[in-house]
This record gives structure tokens, C-alpha cells and sequence, in this order.
């Protein structure tokens, strides 16, 4: 019986049945504003306001549109999935469509919050630059392109968006396209995730050969079924699974294909924030999250992604100890905590790790936006290098002149130290917790990564914002050119400038994400966890039943102190200058330092083996190709003529001659079949 | 052989012949010699043609009839069997539309040629009429006819205006099609005349007659050897980087975007359909083959420092997925394979152009004297990435779907074992981690980095023109609408292709099971795959 308020649901149209519009509406701003770029070049790039305003009000359409998705979801929406048929032959259907469930809708509020915010901040940031409206229009597409990825109900929309994604990445990487090194970046991170797509796509296409299906429930059911039954070799499985995983561990930048992640930092600052360090290089902990049902099956698999996760966190951390780019120093911790997530994951926790992206993203977004009011205010001193405007060693005494970007940047350092009760804490000690109770050694591994977390954070800090400026040492500013191989050109220095805090549009995104980074993390505390009651609701009455004060408070306790000791450390070398660890440490170990510096040799030996690897490989298929193939071909034609001058022979204009000749045999020959009337058969 | 659909009005007929016709015209035009009337004409004719075949599509053609449409028949000389019989079914219909439209973004690229203009548009029209008869006419000995008439014009264009080694290139080029198209004459012949009685050439005869294993293997090894330099397969391929580096834009965007299909549709129309038993036998070498032209053109690519080369060896490489779609014996990979033939002409075509239009700035094609561009031509930049990313199968543009289905049809299908299609994908997954590496690479060295001073000291990098904008953002339309769509035009031939392949299937049944290795012994027809659920649905 349709009751007042039934009819009324009907009519009133749920959030979640127009989700589709929360990625086409960035989509089509980006679309107006691509297509005037292309045609009417000079017009568009003079009307930077109302470019701005019209992708900040798609955007801004697209996150009202989430969070009012997001709080159906609060309030128990049942999930809501639409398909339709975007391609079929024979008996083979490929769907496309949109999913809203839980994690969509913590996602879609995350990924619109965040790029909403990176928008605002790029109008401040990029003020100057003259690609000012393409950056804007790389980013609605971006953001697009990442909303679609969530919403993706199937594999294969997956990864439809995955590489959409990461083609937004390149262009944004590549974005200033005169400096060599973003060139090169940009191609390595496209090229390093096409290496993970490759798996990706393999996978894909043998999980569909095995069951059937690219949807995410189906293809768990399809699966367990197949190997019950024989039809697919346990094997077969393992190996599907473990090629899928390839996607998101280059996405990811996990262990050891997190090399391009470092490299793409040559892009604007408020890329680095928003694609690799809160949304796109999640994107591969959201698939495994997304793929949870299949991996699940198979313990091993959970294993071989927690080891590589716990690897990647431990790498990353080790190399941040002694970067000197904070843009870097930055990266390498994005990778480490990624790897943290992909550590939860494959202790069979992904609401663990959802939670600390979530988390991550508020308080990695801050610390690079940070980072880019820091650079931006750099540049005024020592010019638009970023050899120079990113290096630690030229800072220094950055908070009395930069207040809010000093004091936001402490925020997001403790953190993601770990300390209570802001964000990190809170998901990083869940994560440590179940790591804890699956694989202890893992988790004592990670357990040493908080300690160097908070170490090397702190250590940014310190040097960027506290002691004396160092900026104006025009010796040191030539000393790390030289290093860098990059010539002195006068025309960069202009006149010296004042450094000064960031205007408004920089600095409100940098306070407003300073309040999630504080917050946030309150939402998940074991023992009534908002994040698990959205996400799982059994695993939250689980959490919250099995919670013993007497277990969390000595694993809490003990992170505390270890992040506690690497803050110590980091106060006492940096801050207080008691103790140099360059000597204590640097010179007596020197190897390690090289080894750390150098990162591992990782991009060392990628150089040798894959890239001069692939390119005499293809030199020498050049060369047979010309060679042997061809040269069998000219010697054909030389053999058959009997002519020294071989093909040449044939630019005398003759060759039309002989084309007539065997069109004209053609002609007689079938006439004179006709004449005959014979079939010689 | 399913019924036919007799055409209500000449269609294809008047598509083939006005153009030719109206070429003859073109020495009667006034003109003084630089091309400025004679191409308004030109290209008056192409749009007009490209409206014939659009609107034979729309008014004679029924993209749910697998059989042929829109046919027309006339007894020509009766006498050795030649029959004008033309007709359209899944398999031509969208390379005659694609033929059409490419030739009219040609004529419109070939706006600044100006040397010998009359003689040059009189050979474009004479082509666009040769290349719609070979895809549309349903005689072989017809379809002989028209696939040597069309080398004439290419040799002249590679000849009287292509580069500097124009004329070995030119050379090259005919003795190799002109040399291999003896074998489709031969196989014309023998199977016109088999069995006895009066030859008959008609594809629709040929198709009852119920060949030999024997027969059907020369003539599916002569048949193959032929297409495959057309298409090309390697080792018959050396023809193509000198051809293309030597030809100029608008020829360029002819050989890639047509020519080299044609090569595919004749590997689909006689091979597959006519020899299906032969078929069943090659197959695997046709997989094979694709894959070696996959992963071997790539790294020639890569290495290749002459721009037009590279992107002459990149089109080799995509080509291999049509022939792995071809070897499939699926209905979703002999749909990607045509797929791929449609997305490599928009998208050869629209990268050829732009190797074109950056030469008339640069005036060089090679590498290294590049770099930088980027700076002054910033529309030439973004139309470069964006077809670029097409040709490296982005989602969203043909390119994709077109290699996810050749994919996910191989894989799926269960005519041959698993190792097998294990080893194949995963090679053939490699030319995905390649095609980015050499495209990227190259857009890395052309436009990224500081300005190459040399360059810009000597010539003037000015930005595209809107001419050019509007030749790219015509290719741009269709390759982002199939993205987007593919059902646009997969549901145009798709009931053609699955009874091609259906017959494939059953050849494959009866031939027993082929002595190859790779070939399944288990299950041939392929099992039902569970289609999830298309609806509107909660889950819960």
C-alpha cells in the first residue's frame, strides 16, 4: 500500500540516482573549456576568472552531490547499482554503469573535498603561471576521471578509469613541458604504470576467461566455484590474483615499482597533493579494497600483498631519513604510508586501511599544499628552480615569516607521527594492531617505520621552518646548481624578493584541511569506530565486543613511544643542534648514507637493465630489420634483374611499364579462359 | 548462403563511379596551375561521395541482416564469367563509409599541394572510387580488377610527389602488391573454374562450393601471402616504412588509413569466409604471426629516429591485433578486429596527418633535430597528445576497445588450448607496456624541453591552422564516439561477423581436429558464458 511518504521518496529522486553526475559534471566543464583551449586559444587563456568559477561550480556541484550520497549511506541506503550495455558480440556482454555503496561514498566525499580544495589553492599557486587555465582544466578532468574510477561497478570500468587517471597524471607531471626533467618524469610514471597495467589487464581478461564476469561480487562467487569444481587450477587462481595485484602496486607505487612516484614530483605542487599523494596513488589500495571478496580466498595472496607493503613502508622511510628536496622527502613518506595501507590490506583488514587513507589523504593533501606555499614563497628569493626553491639546506626560519604554513605543516607532522589523538594515530595504530595479531614481524617492522616517520617529518620541519633563513647564501645556491648539473643562467635571478605568506586562496584550503587532519581520526576509534559501522557494520560490533583496554593500551602506548623517541631525536639534531648526526651517523656509516641517498640504486639498476635494456634491444631489431629482411628483398630484386644496380634499375620509369604488362597478362589471361571455355580443372 | 537484399537504387554502383567519373573532369577546369579551383572541386566530389555511402547506410542497409544488402548485379562478359555484381554486407559497409570519409579529409589535407595539382586530385578521386569497388564488389575476378587499378594511383602519388628516395619507394611498393596480387589471381582462377561448367567468379557461388582441404590450403597459402603484404605481415612489410616515409600527408593518410585495410577485409572476405576448413588450420599461424608483428614493430619503432618511419612500423604493430582478432575464431575477437581496422584508419590516419603538417614547419623529419617544439606550436602539441594517447589504446578513444575485445575474445574462446592462449596474451600484452615507450618517447623529443636552438634559428614554428584543427577534430569525432560507444559501429557488422564465424566454427568441426598442437581437442564451439545481469537492479 503506497503510503504519503512513499510517493513522496518516488518522486524526490535519491541522491545516489544522479551519482552519474558527480563525475560528468567536472567532465563537462573540462570538456567546454578543453575544446575553447583548442580553438580559441588566446581568448580562453585571457578569461581565467570565469574558467576558474565555472570548473570550481562543477566541481563544487559534484561534492555537494557526495555528501548528500555520502549521508544516505550513513543513514542505510541499501546500495544502488546501474548498468547498461556498452558493448557485446556472441554471448559475450560488457557492461558499464555506476555503483554507490559505502566505499564509493566515503570515496567520492573524499577525492570532490580534496580537489575541491587543491582548485581554490591552484588559483593562488598558479596565478603567475601562463598555462594557468589548461592546469585548470588537466585538473576537472582529473577529477573526473578519479570519480568515475570510483564508481566503477566492474573490472574492466576499473580500468577504463585507472588509465584515465593515470594519462591525467602524465599530462599534469609533464604539465611544464620546457623542463627536461618533467619531461622524463612524466613518461616514467606512464610508462612504470603501464608495467602494473600489463598485470592488470592480464588478469582482468583471465579472471573474466575463468569466471565469466568483470563484476567484482560475481567474479569472487565465480571463482571459488571454478576451483571447487576443477575447472580452474588453484594455480591458475593464485597467479590471476597476483596479476591483478600488478595494477595497484604501480598505481600504488609499492615496492619496486614506486619508482616513478619520486620522479613526479617535477609536477606543480597542487598535483603532487591532490593525484600523488591523496587520490590516484590510492587508487590502488581502493581496487584491492574493491577486490576484497576474491583475495580473501586465498590467504597466500594476503600474504605476498602484506610483505610488499610492509617492504614499501620500510623503503620509503628510509630513504625520506636524509632527503634534501622536502618535495622528496615528502614523496618517499607517501610511499611509505601507502605502503602501511597495503599492509592492512593484506592482513585482511581493508577497513584498517581505508581508514588510514582516508586519513592520509587529510593530512599528506595539507603537508604538500605546504610544501607548495613554502616553494612559492622560496621562489620569490631564489627564482622559479626547483633544484633551489625545494631544497631544505636554502630554508630555514620559515615561521616567523610564513605563520599559518608553519603551523599547519606542524599539525600534519604530528599527525602523521602518530600522535594522539589526531588522525594518524587512530589508523596507523589499527593497522599495526591487526598486522599485530596476523604477522607479528610485519608488524614489528612497521612498529620501526613509525619510529622513522616521526624522525624524518620532524626533521623537514625544523629545517624548513625553524633556525635561521639560509636562503640568501648565493654560494650554496651555486654549489647545488653545479650538483644538479644544471647551468647558472643569469636570466632566472631577478631581483631577489621578500618572503612573505601565501595569499588567501592558498592559505584557507591549508587551514580548512587542518581541521579533518586534527578530527578525523576520532571517527575511528576501536571501540566505537563510525568508519567500520559505515564500511562493515558486523566487523563494527565485532571491533567494538572484542575490545580490551588491556590489549590497546600497550601497542598504543608502545607506538606513542617510538614515534615519541624519533621526535626526540629529530628535536635534538635538528632543533637543538646537540647532536650532529652527520657525524654520528653519515660519516661512520657511509654506506648506508649512499645507499639511502642513492635510493636503494632502484632507479640505478631500472637504467641499466629496463631502459638501456629496451632501447639496444629495439636497435638491434632495427638493425636486422633493415638488414636481413630487407636486405634479402633488395638482394631478391638484384638477383632477379641481373643488374648491378639492382632496384635502381626500376627509376628509370620503367616500373609503370611493368605494372601494365601484368595488368594486361591479367586481362588476356582471362579472356583467353573465356575463348577456351575450358575450366583446366 | 543467407538471402540477399537487392538494392532499391545503384547506391554502391554510383558510389564507385562518380567519383572516377567525375575526375575526368577535373582537365577541364580552369585553373591556373595552382590548385586553388580544382580542389574546391576535388573536394566537392569527396563530400558528395562520402554522401552516397552515407546514405546507402541509411536508406539500403539494415545493420541486423548478416546476409548481403544493397547488391546489384549485371552480367558484364558473360563469357569469361564476369559478372558487375556490387553489394554491402558487416564486412564492407564500414570500410566503405570509413573509405569515404578518409578520402575527403585527404583531399582537404592535400589543400597546399601545388605542384601538378590537377593530376594529383585527378588521382585521389580515381583512388576513393578504386577503393570503395574493392571493399564493395562481390566478384573476385572483379575484386582483382579493382585492387590492381588502385595501385596505379598510389604508385604515381608515391612517385611524382613523395620525397627524396621517391622512386625507389615507389618501385618497392608495386613490384611487391603488384607481384603478390598474382597469387589472388591465381586463387581467382582456379576457383572460379573449379568443379567444372562455366567459371563463375561471385562470391556468393563461391561460397557453396564445397572446395577440398587440399584446394582450400594453396589457395589459402597464396591468398594469405598476398593480403599479407597489404596489410602487411612481417616479413612481407619492408615495403611499407619506404612507402610511407616518402609519401606526402594526404597519400599518407590514404595508405594508412585505407590500404592497409584492405589487407584485412580481404583476409576476412576470402580467407575466412570462402576457406573456412583452411582457416581452421592456419589459424594458429595467423595468432602467431600477429603477435610477431605486434612486439617486432614496436621495437623497430622505438628505435626508428625518422618520424614518418616510426609511425609507419606503429601502424604494423596495430595491425597484429587484427590478425590475432582474425585467428580468433570468436565473435568478440573477429569484431575487434574489424573494430581495430575502422579505429587504425581514423587514428593512422589523423597521426600521418600531423607527421605532414609538423614537416611543413620543421622541414625535417628526423629526431634529433627536433626538440622543444612545443613552445611555439602549443595547438600542434595537444592535437599531437591526444592522438597520440589514441594510438596507445587510451580508454575512451577506439583504440581501447578495439584491443580489449581481439583480447578478451582470444582469451575467452576455447577453440585453443590454454598454454597456448596463455603465452599468446601475455606476449601479446607486452606491445601494451611497448606502443606507450615509443609514443611517449616521441612526443618526449619532438615537443618537451628546451627549445632546439638550431630549429627555431632556421625555420618558423607557427601553431596549427584552423584547417588543421578541423581535419584532426573530424577523425577526433568518431575515434571518441566509439571510445565512448562502441556499440556505434560494432552493431553495424556484428551479425555478419557472428555468422562468419559460425561457419568458421562448423569448418572447424567438421575438418576434425587439426593436427596442430594448440588447437583445443576438448570443447570447439565455445561454452555459454554466464552474462551478468543487465538491469536496473538494487543489490543488496
Amino acid at each position: 500500500m503506497p503510503t504519503l511518504a512513499g510517493v513522496f521518496v518516488k518522486r524526490m529522486p535519491s541522491a545516489a540516482e544522479i551519482a552519474w553526475l558527480i563525475p560528468v559534471l567536472p567532465l563537462i566543464g573540462a570538456v567546454i573549456t578543453g575544446l575553447g583551449l583548442i580553438t580559441f586559444n588566446k581568448t580562453i587563456n585571457r578569461l581565467r576568472k570565469p574558467v576558474a568559477v565555472l570548473l570550481v561550480t562543477c566541481l563544487g556541484s559534484a561534492a555537494v552531490i557526495s555528501y548528500a550520497v555520502l549521508f544516505e549511506q550513513i543513514n542505510g541506503s541499501p546500495p544502488l547499482e546501474h548498468l547498461f550495455v556498452w558493448a557485446s558480440a556472441g554471448n559475450f556482454i560488457l557492461p558499464m554503469g555506476y555503483v554507490i555503496d559505502p566505499l564509493a561514498a566515503l570515496m567520492l566525499a573524499l577525492v570532490t573535498t580534496i580537489a575541491l580544495l587543491v582548485m581554490i589553492y591552484s588559483h593562488g599557486y598558479m596565478a603567475h603561471d601562463k598555462g594557468y587555465v589548461r592546469f585548470f582544466t588537466y585538473l576537472a578532468l582529473f577529477s573526473s576521471s578519479m570519480l568515475g574510477l570510483i564508481v566503477s561497478p566492474n573490472l574492466l570500468e576499473v580500468y577504463v578509469f585507472w588509465e584515465l587517471v593515470g594519462m591525467c597524471s602524465y599530462l599534469l607531471v609533464g604539465f611544464w613541458y620546457d623542463r627536461e626533467g618533467a619531461a622524463h618524469a612524466a613518461q616514467k610514471a606512464f610508462v612504470v604504470n603501464r608495467v602494473g597495467d600489463f598485470g592488470l589487464l592480464l588478469g582482468i581478461l583471465g579472471l573474466f576467461w575463468a569466471t565469466g564476469s568483470f563484476d567484482f561480487q560475481n567474479i569472487a562467487l565465480g571463482l571459488s566455484e571454478a576451483i571447487s569444481s576443477g575447472d580452474v587450477p588453484t594455480w591458475a587462481a593464485l597467479t590471476l590474483c597476483l596479476l591483478v595485484f600488478m595494477g595497484p602496486m604501480a598505481k600504488s607505487a609499492q615496492f619496486p615499482l614506486h619508482v616513478w612516484l619520486p620522479d613526479a614530483m617535477e609536477g606543480p605542487t597542487p598535483i603532487s597533493a591532490l593525484i600523488h599523494a591523496a587520490t590516484m596513488v590510492a587508487a590502488g589500495v581502493f581496487l584491492v579494497a574493491r577486490l576484497e571478496p576474491i583475495y580473501t580466498q586465498f590467504p597466500s595472496v594476503g600474504l605476498v600483498i602484506a610483505v610488499v607493503g610492509t617492504i614499501t613502508c620500510f623503503l620509503g622511510a628510509s630513504i625520506a631519513l636524509n632527503q634534501m628536496d622536502l618535495k622528496k622527502g615528502l614523496a618517499y613518506s607517501t610511499v611509505s604510508q601507502l605502503g602501511y595501507m597495503m599492509l592492512a590490506m593484506g592482513c585482511g583488514a581493508p577497513v584498517a586501511g581505508i581508514f588510514h587513507l582516508v586519513t592520509h589523504a587529510f593530512f599528506k593533501a595539507m603537508l604538500f599544499l605546504g610544501s607548495g606555499s613554502v616553494i612559492h614563497a622560496m621562489e620569490e628569493v631564489v627564482g622559479h628552480e626547483p633544484v633551489l626553491a625545494q631544497d631544505m639546506r636554502l630554508m630555514g626560519g620559515l615561521k616567523k615569516k610564513m605563520p599559518i604554513t608553519a603551523n599547519t605543516f606542524l599539525i600534519g607532522c604530528i599527525a602523521i607521527s602518530g600522535i594522539p589523538p589526531l588522525a594518524g594515530f587512530w589508523s596507523k595504530d589499527e593497522i599495526l594492531g591487526q598486522a599485530f595479531n596476523t604477522f607479528p614481524l610485519l608488524w614489528f617492522i612497521g612498529f620501526l617505520t613509525a619510529g622513522m616517520t616521526a624522525f624524518y617529518m620532524f626533521r623537514l620541519y625544523f629545517l624548513t621552518f625553524e633556525g635561521t633563513f639560509r636562503g640568501e647564501n648565493k654560494e650554496l645556491q651555486k654549489q647545488l646548481l653545479s650538483s644538479a648539473g644544471k647551468v647558472d643562467d643569469d636570466q632566472e635571478h631577478h631581483n631577489p624578493g621578500e618572503l612573505h605568506e601565501s595569499p588567501w586562496p592558498m592559505t584557507m584550503p591549508l587551514v580548512t584541511l587542518a581541521i579533518p587532519s586534527i578530527v578525523v581520526g576520532l571517527l575511528g576509534t576501536p571501540w566505537d569506530s563510525k568508519f567500520a559501522a559505515l564500511l562493515n557494520p558486523q566487523e563494527a560490533i565485532e571491533m567494538s565486543q572484542s575490545f580490551q583496554w588491556g590489549e590497546f593500551l600497550p601497542l598504543a602506548l608502545a607506538s606513542v613511544a617510538i614515534s615519541s623517541s624519533g621526535i626526540a631525536l629529530a628535536v635534538m639534531a635538528y632543533f637543538l643542534n646537540r647532536i650532529k648526526l652527520s657525524e654520528v651517523f653519515a660519516n661512520r656509516y657511509p654506506a648506508i648514507d649512499e645507499f639511502l641517498k642513492r635510493k636503494w640504486y632502484l632507479d640505478e639498476i631500472n637504467e641499466k637493465i629496463f631502459v638501456q635494456g629496451s632501447r639496444k634491444l629495439a636497435k638491434e631489431v632495427l638493425e636486422v630489420d633493415a638488414k636481413v629482411v630487407d636486405g634479402v628483398v633488395n638482394l631478391t630484386g638484384l638477383l632477379t634483374l641481373g643488374s648491378g644496380e639492382g632496384l635502381k634499375y626500376f627509376e628509370t620509369g620503367r616500373a609503370q611499364f611493368y605494372a601494365l604488362i601484368v595488368f594486361a597478362g591479367v586481362i588476356g589471361l582471362v579472356a583467353l579462359f573465356g575463348v577456351l571455355g575450358t575450366p583446366p580443372i | 548462403m543467407t538471402e540477399q537484399v537487392t538494392a532499391n537504387f545503384p547506391w554502391l554502383s554510383l558510389s564507385i563511379l562518380f567519383p572516377i567519373v567525375s575526375a575526368f573532369l577535373i582537365p577541364f577546369i580552369p585553373d591556373q596551375g595552382e590548385g586553388k579551383q580544382v580542389r574546391w572541386f576535388a573536394l566537392g566530389i569527396a563530400l558528395v561521395t562520402f554522401l552516397i555511402t552515407v546514405g546507402a547506410y541509411l536508406n539500403g542497409y539494415d545493420p541486423s541482416k548478416e546476409g548481403l544488402q544493397l547488391a546489384e548485379r549485371v552480367n558484364w562478359l558473360p563469357d569469361i564469367g564476369l559478372t558487375w555484381a556490387v553489394g554491402a554486407d558487416g564486412l564492407s559497409m564500414p570500410l566503405i563509409l570509413l573509405t569515404s570519409f578518409i578520402t575527403a579529409l585527404a583531399v582537404l589535407a592535400a589543400w597546399p599541394v601545388s605542384f601538378k595539382p590537377k593530376l594529383f586530385f585527378f588521382l585521389l578521386l580515381a583512388m576513393d572510387g578504386g577503393q570503395i569497388a574493392v571493399f564493395a564488389v562481390q566478384d573476385m575476378l572483379l575484386f582483382f580488377l579493382a585492387w590492381e587499378l588502385e595501385l596505379l594511383p598510389v604508385y604515381l602519388l608515391l612517385a611524382i610527389w613523395g620525397g627524396k628516395k621517391r622512386q625507389y619507394a615507389a618501385t618497392k611498393f608495386i613490384i611487391y602488391t603488384a607481384g603478390s596480387s598474382l597469387f589472388i589471381l591465381l586463387a581467382a582462377l582456379a576457383m572460379g573454374f573449379f568443379g567444372g561448367g562455366s567459371p563463375n567468379f561471385e562470391f556468393t557461388h563461391l561460397a557453396q562450393l564445397n572446395f577440398g582441404t587440399g584446394f582450400q590450403l594453396f589457395a589459402y597459402a597464396g591468398l594469405l601471402i598476398a593480403f599479407g603484404v597489404k596489410l602487411p605481415i612481417v616479413p612481407l612489410h619492408t615495403w611499407l616504412p619506404d612507402a610511407h616515409g616518402e609519401a606526402t600527408a594526404p597519400v599518407h593518410m590514404l595508405l594508412a588509413g585505407i590500404l592497409l585495410k584492405m589487407g584485412g577485409y580481404a583476409l576476412l572476405r576470402f580467407n575466412a569466409q570462402l576457406l573456412p576448413e583452411a582457416h581452421a588450420q592456419f589459424a594458429p599461424l595467423l595468432i602467431i604471426l600477429g603477435v610477431v608483428n605486434i612486439i617486432y614493430a614496436a621495437l623497430t619503432s622505438f628505435a626508428q629516429r625518422n618520424l614518418k618511419r616510426k609511425i609507419a612500423y606503429s601502424s604494423i604493430s596495430h595491425m597484429g591485433f587484427v590478425l590475432i582478432g582474425i585467428g580468433s575464431f570468436s565473435s568478440l575477437g573477429t569484431s575487434g578486429a574489424m573494430l581495430q581496422m575502422v579505429s587504425h584508419g581514423l587514428i593512422g590516419a589523423s597521426l600521418f596527418f600531423l607527421v605532414g603538417a609538423t614537416y611543413d614547419r620543421t622541414h625535417t623529419l628526423q629526431l634529433d633535430e627536433m626538440g622543444g617544439v612545443g613552445q611555439k606550436m602549443r595547438i600542434m602539441f595537444a592535437l599531437w597528445t591526444v592522438c597520440s594517447l589514441a594510438s596507445l589504446a587510451l580508454p575512451g578513444m577506439s583504440g581501447f576497445v578495439s584491443e580489449l575485445m581481439v583480447f578478451a575474445g582470444f582469451v575467452t574462446d576455447e577453440a585453443f588450448t590454454l598454454t597456448f592462449r596463455i603465452v599468446i596474451a601475455g606476449l601479446a600484452a607486452i606491445g601494451v607496456i611497448l606502443t606507450p615507450i615509443y609514443l611517449l618517447s616521441m612526443l618526449r623529443e619532438i615537443f618537451f624541453g628546451k627549445e632546439n636552438v638550431e630549429l627555431v634559428s632556421q625555420t618558423k614554428l607557427i601553431d596549427a591552422e584552423p584547417r588543421e584543427i578541423y581535419i584532426i577534430g573530424c577523425l577526433l569525432v568518431p575515434i571518441i564516439g566509439i571510445g565512448l560507444y562502441p556499440r556505434l559501429i560494432t552493431d553495424s557488422y556484428i551479425a555478419s561477423i557472428e555468422a562468419l564465424v559460425n561457419r568458421d566454427l562448423l569448418a572447424m568441426e567438421r575438418v576434425g581436429h587439426p593436427s596442430s598442437p594448440v588447437i583445443s581437442k576438448t570443447k570447439l564451439i565455445p561454452a555459454v558464458i554466464k552474462a551478468p545481469a543487465i538491469s536496473t537492479s538494487l543489490t543488496t
